[in-house]
This record gives structure tokens, sequence and C-alpha cells, in this order.
């Protein structure tokens, strides 16, 4: 799972800006709820993107409570479009192995 | 704060995670458990079982502070480097007297501009009083503001007692024996202030004074913070 929670981080907030809790609800109706994690670890996640420069942040009243939404910027697009590169190559490369094509293919 | 995230807070600052990440986590966590909560009592559940679902969805403590724990990137420069506040004592300390230094060199020059020494060369009034006496009460409080702010540091970094008391017995020794010295030259009439340390004061000069002096400012700067720090002893969380 290494660099998921980034990817679908990245992903969804390419589109709005975000809080915490949204981004969560987001990743689990988007994902049908395979990817549960503590919903609170997305936080050092959102922090370390935020400190490489790939998201910014901002404090917004919403309803009278004060949060923080989180944006993309064009370091964290750039390191979007790489993560949904090696990620694409990843799974097409695991499919194939599962479906054992290649081993197939080469011994016939 | 919340309750549930006391322990966390404990935790994350024991591991060396900076205050303002710390704060700034722990801020978000409460939000996200209010709408958490929010979300469940929608839901139709009584807001004692709304707050138990939340904390389950949030994550455990152990999972919480893992998960930034492990990222090396939200350390303290403390907690990376102990040593630092060792040296930051000495540095501190300089700076202080430095100022005060100054200050004198300025006094000196603006209200007794003809007198060979700034220490007791005239009778002094009004502004000028003020102005020597301020810079007094500067010259032996700063020791002990330095002192606290290495503790302050310390304390809201939790820090292990090592380095910031070494830190703390180097403040007092350049507070204890710290010696301002004043010269005008006979011909460019110019005044020069320097200060000087000396292993336990001036040669030739009392060391009883100078270790009590050492003493009260240690024992001033460390002591609030060693009370301060033991009620986190298992010992003193039992009595609790």
């Amino acid at each position: 799972m290494n660099g998921v929670p980034e990817l679908l981080i990245l992903r969804l907030l390419r589109d709005e800006e975000m809080y915490g809790y949204e981004i969560v609800q987001a990743i689990r109706s988007q994902t049908d709820a395979v990817i549960a994690v503590g919903e609170g670890v997305v936080y050092p996640v959102l922090h370390g993107l935020e400190r490489e420069g790939a998201l910014r942040s901002r404090r917004k009243a919403v309803n009278g409570r004060s949060r923080i939404y989180y944006s993309l910027t064009k370091g964290g697009l750039r390191r979007l479009e790489g993560l949904s590169e090696t990620w694409t190559t990843l799974a097409a490369a695991i499919q194939t192995v599962l479906r054992g094509a290649q081993y197939g293919e080469a011994i016939r | 704060m919340a309750k549930p995230f006391g322990d966390l807070r404990e935790r994350l600052l024991r591991a060396g995670i900076a205050p303002r990440h710390v704060r700034r986590y722990l801020a978000e966590l409460s939000e996200h458990l209010a709408d958490l909560t929010a979300e469940e009592e929608r839901a139709g559940r009584s807001r004692a079982d709304a707050e138990s679902r939340a904390l389950a969805r949030l994550g455990t403590t152990d999972e919480l502070a893992q998960a930034i724990i492990a990222r090396r990137e939200f350390l303290s420069w403390s907690a990376s480097a102990p040593w630092a506040l060792f040296t930051l004592a000495p540095l501190c300390m300089a700076a202080a007297y430095f100022v005060a230094a100054f200050y004198l060199w300025c006094g000196w020059n603006l209200f007794l501009p003809g007198a060979d020494t700034p220490f007791g060369a005239a009778p002094l009034d009004g502004l000028a009083n003020f102005y020597f006496q301020a810079g007094k009460f500067y010259y032996y409080c700063a020791p002990l503001l330095v002192g606290w702010g290495i503790a302050l540091v310390a304390g809201r970094q939790r820090l292990k007692a090592l380095w910031p008391l070494a830190g703390l017995a180097l403040v007092a020794w350049m507070g204890g024996t710290a010696q301002i010295q004043t010269s005008r030259e006979t011909i460019a009439r110019t005044a020069h202030v320097g200060i000087h340390w000396f292993f336990l004061g001036l040669p030739g000069q009392n060391a009883f004074g100078s270790l009590a002096h050492i003493l009260a400012i240690f024992t001033l700067t460390a002591l609030p913070w060693l009370i301060w720090r033991s009620r986190f002893h298992p010992i003193f969380r039992l009595l609790r």
C-alpha cells in the first residue's frame, strides 16, 4: 500500500479543494470502502505532502467551524502524473502475471 | 482538547515530534472526530455510542501515533540533535550580554560623556538613574531569562534531562562569573565596555561568592523545570 494514500489524495484534490474529513469520505465512497484505514492517519500524509510542496493549505470558516482546506500545487500535479503512470504500469504488470499470460505464452 | 488525545499528545512529544506539528495534528483530529460523531448521530445513534464509534473509526492511539512518528520530517530540531540545546545556551548568553554591554555603552556616552567610568562616577537622577537601574536589572536577570527559555524549550519538547541540565549549568556558570570591565582611552576618550568570564570570578576575588551566585542561578532555572517534569514520573502518575 506504499504510495497509495498519496496517489488517492492527490487525485481527489486535483479537481477541488477539500478538508481531511471530506477526503477520507471521498476515498471510502470511491473505493467502495475497499481501502479503509484509521481515518486519522490521513493527516500525517497531508502534512507530509504539504511540506514537500505538493499541497497547499488554507484555513476557512464554514458554518461557524474553522477547517483546513487542502489543494494541489503545480508540483503536486506533476507528482500525481508521475505516480499515476507508475501505478498504471505496475497494475498492468501485476494483471499480466495474475492472468499467467506471459508464462503461458513463453512456453508455447 | 478532547480527552482521548491527551495520551496521544504526550506520546508524540516524547517521541520528539515538534510541538507545532503535534498541535496541528491534534486540532485536525479533534475536528475530524466532531464530524464523525455528528455523522454517527445522524445515523440515529445515541451520543455515547456515536462518540465511541467515531473514536474507533478515527484509529487507535497506536495507529495515530505511529502514522506521524514514522515520518522523520516531523521531528523537532532538539529531538534530532539534543546536544544543540547545550550549544544554544552560551550563544544566547553571549547575545544577552552583548545587549547589556551595548546598553551600558550607550548610557555612558549619553548621560556621562566625560566620566572615566559609568559606575558611580557622579550622582545620577531622573531619567539617567532609571536608565542605569533598568540596565542593571536586565544584566542580573539575563541568565535567569535565558535559563527559563532553555527550560521552556526542554519542557515543551519533553526532552531527557541530560543536555538541558548541562546547558543550564553552563548558563549558571556564565551568569555567576561574568564581569563587566570598562575603560576610556586617555587621548581619544573613546569608551570601551567588555564582558569577561573567569573560572570562579576574578583572580583574587572570593570564589565562594561566585559559587553561591552560580548555584542560585542554576537552582532558580533548573528547579521549576525539574518539579514540573516530575509530574510525568510513573510514581507521581500512580499517586494521582
